[in-house]
């Protein structure tokens, strides 16, 4: 990729003397210190959920989106560094309406993920650029049933039933491992996902400060207003 | 105005708007150039009036006299309008002509012809010979250049000449020969006539090569096909020997 | 004349029970002089959908390696075969994308939907879609081809019966046509597979 600015443009991550992309590995780190996402497979759907603590009071909460649908069946979200998110959303966004107006249906979840998983390598091996500063959690509902991914900064995906990311990601991840069962119904999978987001929350967790989407078999990803965030937390309780 | 010059205004115009054999011409100030526009039966691309046409014909002599074979297919545009169109025309007993080009035009002007050798029999109490004929034919042609008729005719005969073979066409040309093809499949037939014709071929083998020469024609040329309707003249008249069909 | 019909076709699509077929003649011709007559102009693209394509023969042979070439990247990327509205929707778009210098092509897409449902499409050459239920046509004898279609075509036939209305159409069609017909190719698409058979016609 040509950044434009000049034409002695090398990439910035090179390898150490130890083999190791250290860019890479910060852009991890930022991500393990950016705010809790997770996302459980069920038989019949998918959900997402992330921790939404702001900084300030004063910052007003509904202004602040962290998941995002970029096909009516995929829905998206992150942890590590925001506006790197909001670039990453805007670009899957476009390809799969690329995709819509070539062949006149909707981009498959995996087509999705590789698409956004090919910019993030990218980003490792172009010229003038950083890494991402975030790892996705994708999920959808397409031909061939509920899809949970995973993408890295380095632009490695993977498919999970059950996944975590972000601050405390190693506890969730846990947490999950001992909860996790392959015929949850979608209904049990938020409960065990609001469960997993409760057990590292700091301070007390409301329908304010998280947000929560399903994709289910209607493949209409849905991000859950307040309201029906707090009927699952007071199903939950 | 008095009467009477508004109807010697009248006669003057019905007077110009025909020619001399009664065709109306069309009111514009030059009727030959419209009519060669806009009525050409060799219609190009900017015209919209077509006519039908699209031909394989051929006439050579041998020995034995003068093969005729002929195709049947009329075409407007690319549209197939009739399969079974006679492309020879019996002027008389002893005449042969061919059509290739407008159809209305070569039955037209060869029935017409057909009238000018029976004017000439009973004026002279003799046949007409094929060279008076054609010449006939092609005089009238000369009469209306540049008016858009389409015509490509042979005309074919035995007079006390013996057998005689004339190409005539709506320029005006008129041409003695051995061999001739008209009409968009030519160039096929030619190629089969003239890579086996010789003077000595018998009756049979000739008629074999102007039904070969046809069929090519017809496999090549999408304009050409249908049936073929062979012809033989001798010093008797000419004979109909029948449709070969596919 | 227009360039469409500078080398002649013949195209019918039609739709029975669970079945379609797709029918084309097999000339190549330049104008009145005709070339070749094993000419192919409907090809497979995948088990269940057909393209034909009627028009200018080099861009029949340009767009056939396209589609192909597309179809092959679909399949690898998405492993899985591409169904026939995507691929009309494909089509559609590549034509379009020749808007101001199109490919001089009317195509036809036949196939079977899920659900083993027909599929017909016809487009024109700058990939404006029409979607029938019964049959569509396109190539240099239309109206010959539309109104043997109107005649011989009935609700939910047997592949049989389709395979024997598409080939009365097409010949009875051709016959009428200068530019097209030499023979001709059937393919009748049913869940079980395809049949295709070669048509003998007139050769002139």
């Amino acid at each position: 990729m040509d950044t434009g600015d000049s034409s002695y443009s090398y990439s910035l991550t090179t390898f150490s003397r130890s083999g190791k992309l250290l860019q890479i590995e910060y852009a991890l780190m930022a991500v393990s210190e950016g705010k809790t996402s997770l996302g459980i497979k069920a038989r019949n759907g998918v959900v997402l959920c992330t921790d939404k603590k702001l900084g300030s009071k004063l910052v007003d909460r509904d202004n602040v989106r962290k998941l995002e649908s970029i096909t009516p069946s995929c829905g998206v979200v992150y942890a590590g560094v925001g506006p790197d998110y909001r670039v990453l959303v805007k670009k899957a966004r476009k390809q799969a309406q690329t995709y819509k107006l070539t062949y006149g249906e909707h981009k498959p979840i995996r087509g999705l993920v590789q698409d956004a998983a090919a910019v993030m390598q990218e980003y490792t091996q172009s010229g003038g650029v950083r890494p991402f500063g975030v790892s996705l959690l994708v999920a959808g509902f397409d031909d061939d049933g509920p899809q949970l991914y995973q993408v890295d900064p380095s632009g490695a995906y993977y498919g999970w039933k059950a996944s975590a990311i972000g601050k405390n990601f190693k506890n969730a991840r846990s947490f999950l491992e001992k909860r996790y069962s392959d015929e949850v119904e979608l209904d049990d999978a938020i409960h065990t996902a609001l469960l997993t987001m409760r057990e590292g929350f700091e301070g007390e967790m409301n329908e304010h400060n998280i947000e929560l989407g399903v994709v289910g078999e209607d493949r209409t990803f849905k991000i859950l207003t307040p309201a029906e965030i707090k009927d699952y937390l007071d199903e939950a309780n | 105005m008095r009467l009477e010059s508004i109807l010697d205004l009248g006669k003057k115009k019905v007077a110009a708007a025909t020619d001399e054999l009664g065709f109306a011409l069309a009111g514009v100030k030059d009727p030959a150039a419209y009519s060669a526009a806009n009525f050409s039966a060799s219609y190009g691309a900017t015209q919209d009036v077509k006519f039908a046409k699209g031909t394989t014909t051929l006439a050579f002599k041998f020995d034995g006299g003068v093969i005729v074979s002929v195709d049947s297919r009329s075409t407007m545009g690319n549209y197939i309008a009739s399969q079974t169109v006679k492309k020879v025309i019996e002027i008389n007993p002893f005449l042969l002509g061919t059509m290739a080009g407008g159809a209305a035009d070569c039955s037209f002007w060869e029935r017409n012809l057909g009238t000018q050798c029976r004017m000439y029999e009973l004026r002279n109490k003799k046949r007409v010979s094929v060279a008076a004929a054609s010449k006939m034919l092609a005089n009238t042609m000369y009469r209306y250049r540049g008016r858009g008729l389409s015509m490509g005719t042979m005309i074919c005969g035995w007079d006390a000449s013996g057998p005689k073979l004339y190409y005539v066409d709506d320029d005006g040309t008129r041409l003695e020969g051995d061999v001739f093809c008209v009409g968009s499949g030519s160039t096929y037939a030619y190629g089969v006539i003239d890579s086996h014709l010789r003077r000595d071929l018998t009756v049979d083998e000739a008629v074999d090569l102007g039904r070969r020469a046809i069929a090519g024609a017809a496999h090549r040329d999408a304009m050409s096909g249908g049936w073929n309707n062979l012809y033989h003249v001798t010093e008797d008249g000419w004979r109909f020997l029948g449709q070969s069909g596919r | 004349m227009s360039i469409l019909e500078h080398n002649g076709a013949a195209i019918i699509a039609m739709a029975g029970k669970n079945c379609v077929a797709i029918g084309a003649d097999t000339r190549f011709g330049l104008r009145m002089q005709t070339v070749a007559t094993d000419f192919e102009k409907v090809f497979k693209m995948s088990n269940n959908v057909f393209v034909g394509l009627a028009g200018l023969a080099t861009d029949v042979q340009t767009l056939r390696n396209l589609l192909k070439f597309r179809l092959s990247l679909y399949a690898l990327r998405e492993e899985r075969d591409m169904k026939p509205e995507a691929f009309a929707a494909l089509l559609s778009h590549l034509l379009y994308e020749k808007r101001f210098g199109p490919y001089f092509i009317e195509p036809l897409v036949a196939g079977l939907k899920d659900g083993d449902q027909p599929f017909l499409c016809g487009m024109d050459l700058i990939g404006a879609p029409v979607y029938t239920n019964d049959f569509v046509v396109s190539g240099t004898c239309t109206p010959n081809m539309n109104g043997m279609c109107e005649s011989l075509w009935r609700p939910d036939m047997t592949p049989d019966d389709l395979f024997e209305a598409v080939s009365q159409c097409l010949l009875a069609s051709v016959d009428r046509d200068a530019m097209s017909g030499w023979g001709a190719v059937v393919h009748v698409i049913t869940p079980d597979g395809v049949t295709s058979k070669r048509l003998k016609g007139r050769m002139d």
